[in-house]
């Protein structure tokens, strides 16, 4: 696993009259590793920029992003210069990683919907080049994580949209991402249907350990699902407030006294934002 | 604020962190399972009832054609059965065969060469917008010079052989195939580039996993259409003075004024463009489509 360091990112967005827009204006955070990073922000802020900046679909103007390493039994993984992966054991706190693996779950499923649910995940593998020898064991752990392991071979468009975003998930997770970058995933969702999704993603990257960032607007969904919420100002966006969740991830409740007392404090925190800011 | 109406004290605690498999999909499996079985049901159901609709037209034809020769003298409107009847000719007589093999070796041919040049440039036009503004003149011109021009310039150049018949096809079906694919790959979808690149797709698998298959229901109405216009123009390329072929045929019946034999060439042709449509490119369709839910909710 590997976690990600944002160093003072700027962003400029071309208008239609030729001037530039700032999109990012020096955002810098660290992430959480083994943990989920919210970055929550209002609608249209820059936060999805940054993330496909930190998966490589776009470029920053200014500014860094490094993926780096902290604990010391991991192996430095670098996949396109093999020769300078460390080797397995040795100590290499804090080591930058270059080319981490990135998994991507995205706002709507964006399945290959003429192949089958397993295809769709051997699709992937085969991009991130994993053996064929490993498809089957990845496939069988990952699709019955998400609860679709029956619905292997069945076709995504014969699926709810719940049950689409949950292969979406498996996908994602499947490849063994070092990070795992989900852009709003439940965003298109009904409410029972996000509720429970949230529930089962929290509890997968838990038992995963997995490295995520997560983008949302959702205040609740920040505080449910992020061990660490890094807020974000409306564009042009700079980082207001960096808050690391004081619950555990299995112990958080939607009805618990200390959840909506987090809840509240972020709410609070990003209204005034939107009240500065005039939105 | 959508996210606090969760927050009700019904709300159930979360009990279930040990269990492995989320609780959540049951529900939704159970309901898609039981509409499955009940969809093939009705399935069924439709496609007797879609063959008695189908059937029922063509009987009604024959009908019109009936009504038609009681009114004719038999050299103009023969009788239905007279015709029929010299179909049951045609067929058991032994040429029929030949006859109607050379047409359709020259369609397919014809046609194939057309779906060799017309897919990769439809693609590239698609894709490449110098390609695009390169191609689209003469693609655009293709589109609008006459069948009949192409046969008269291909018998002209190659003399009267199978190539001028194979090319007569080739260059007038393939600027309509051409623009139907160029045209589908505008319309594909950019969201399902941007995951296939973070994935780190190769290119074959791009073309062959995400391109193509986005691009099937355009090609299976260019085949349509083309095969259409390509029985068309090899009708007319046969007639120019071949000596073989469906379309000699029915100048031989033309020559001694023999409505039934022009009749009765016109419908063997008829049948088997017909067994071809549903038969061959309705079974490529579905077999290509089964991944694609039949829409019915807004059809009746």
């Amino acid at each position: 696993m590997a976690y990600v360091c944002v160093d003072r990112a700027v962003k400029f967005f071309p208008r239609e009259d030729g001037s530039q827009m700032l999109v990012l204006d020096g955002v810098s955070f660290d992430a959480t590793e083994h943990g989920i990073t919210c970055l929550l922000g209002p609608s249209g802020c820059g936060k999805s920029t940054l993330l496909n900046a930190i998966a490589g679909l776009e470029k920053l103007d200014q500014g860094e992003i490094e993926f780096r390493v902290s604990s010391p039994e991991c192996r430095v993984m670098d996949r396109k210069n093999p020769k300078e992966n460390s080797e397995l054991g040795a100590r290499n706190p804090e080591l930058p990683v270059r080319n981490p693996k990135l998994g991507y779950v995205f706002q709507d499923p964006r399945l290959l919907n003429w192949k089958r649910v397993e295809d769709n995940l051997v699709f992937a593998f085969k991009g991130m080049k994993i053996p064929r020898e490993s498809w089957q064991g990845l496939l069988e752990k990952y699709l019955s994580l998400v609860g679709l392991l029956s619905f292997r071979k069945q076709y995504p468009l014969y699926l709810s949209g719940g049950m689409r975003q949950r292969v979406g998930l498996a996908r994602g997770l499947a490849i063994e991402p070092e990070i795992l970058l989900m852009d709003e995933p439940f965003s298109k969702l009904d409410q029972l249907t996000a509720r429970q999704l949230r529930q089962d993603t929290v509890d997968i990257c838990a038992r995963l350990g997995q490295t995520t960032m997560l983008v949302t607007h959702d205040v609740e969904e920040a505080a449910y699902m992020g061990d660490r919420i890094v807020i974000f100002s409306s564009r042009p966006a700079h980082i207001v407030e960096v808050v690391d969740n004081p619950l555990e991830a299995t112990k958080r409740d939607l009805d618990d006294l200390a959840f909506i007392r987090f809840k509240k404090r972020l709410l609070q925190t990003v209204l005034k934002l939107v009240d500065q800011e005039g939105v | 604020m959508s996210s606090l109406d969760s927050i009700t004290p019904a709300e159930p605690a979360r009990q279930d962190h040990a269990i492995p498999v989320p609780t959540g999909a049951g529900s939704d499996l159970l309901s898609t399972q039981s509409s499955f079985r009940r969809a093939r049901a009705n399935a069924k159901k439709e496609t007797l009832k879609n063959l008695a609709l189908r059937v029922a037209s063509v009987i009604a034809l024959v009908f019109i054609w009936w009504l038609l020769s009681l009114f004719f003298p038999p050299s103009l409107v023969p009788k239905p059965w007279d015709t029929f009847a010299e179909v049951g000719v045609i067929v058991t007589s032994g040429n029929f065969f030949t006859e109607m093999g050379a047409t359709l070796r020259r369609v397919l041919v014809g046609f194939g060469l057309a779906m060799i040049v017309s897919i990769p440039l439809g693609i590239f036009m698609g894709t490449l917008r110098s390609l695009e503004s390169f191609f689209e003149p003469p693609v655009i011109l293709g589109l609008t010079m006459p069948g009949l021009i192409w046969a008269v310039l291909a018998i002209m150049f190659f003399g009267l052989n199978e190539t001028s018949a194979y090319a007569a096809v080739a260059v007038t079906i393939a600027p309509m195939l051409a623009i139907s694919i160029w045209q589908g790959t505008k319309s594909i979808d950019k969201d399902l580039i941007d995951m296939s690149n973070v994935f780190h797709a190769g290119a074959w698998s791009k073309v062959v996993d995400v391109i193509l298959p986005q691009l099937i229901s355009h090609i299976l109405a260019a085949i349509r259409y083309g095969l259409g216009l390509a029985w068309k123009v090899v009708v007319v390329v046969e007639m120019f003075g071949f000596s073989n072929g469906v379309g000699y045929q029915v100048v031989r019946g033309f020559n001694v004024f023999s409505m039934k034999a022009v009749l009765a060439w016109t419908i063997t042709f008829l049948v088997v463009m017909i067994v071809i449509e549903f038969g061959l490119i309705g079974w490529l369709e579905r077999s290509v489509t089964r991944w694609r839910p039949r829409v019915q909710a807004w059809r009746r």
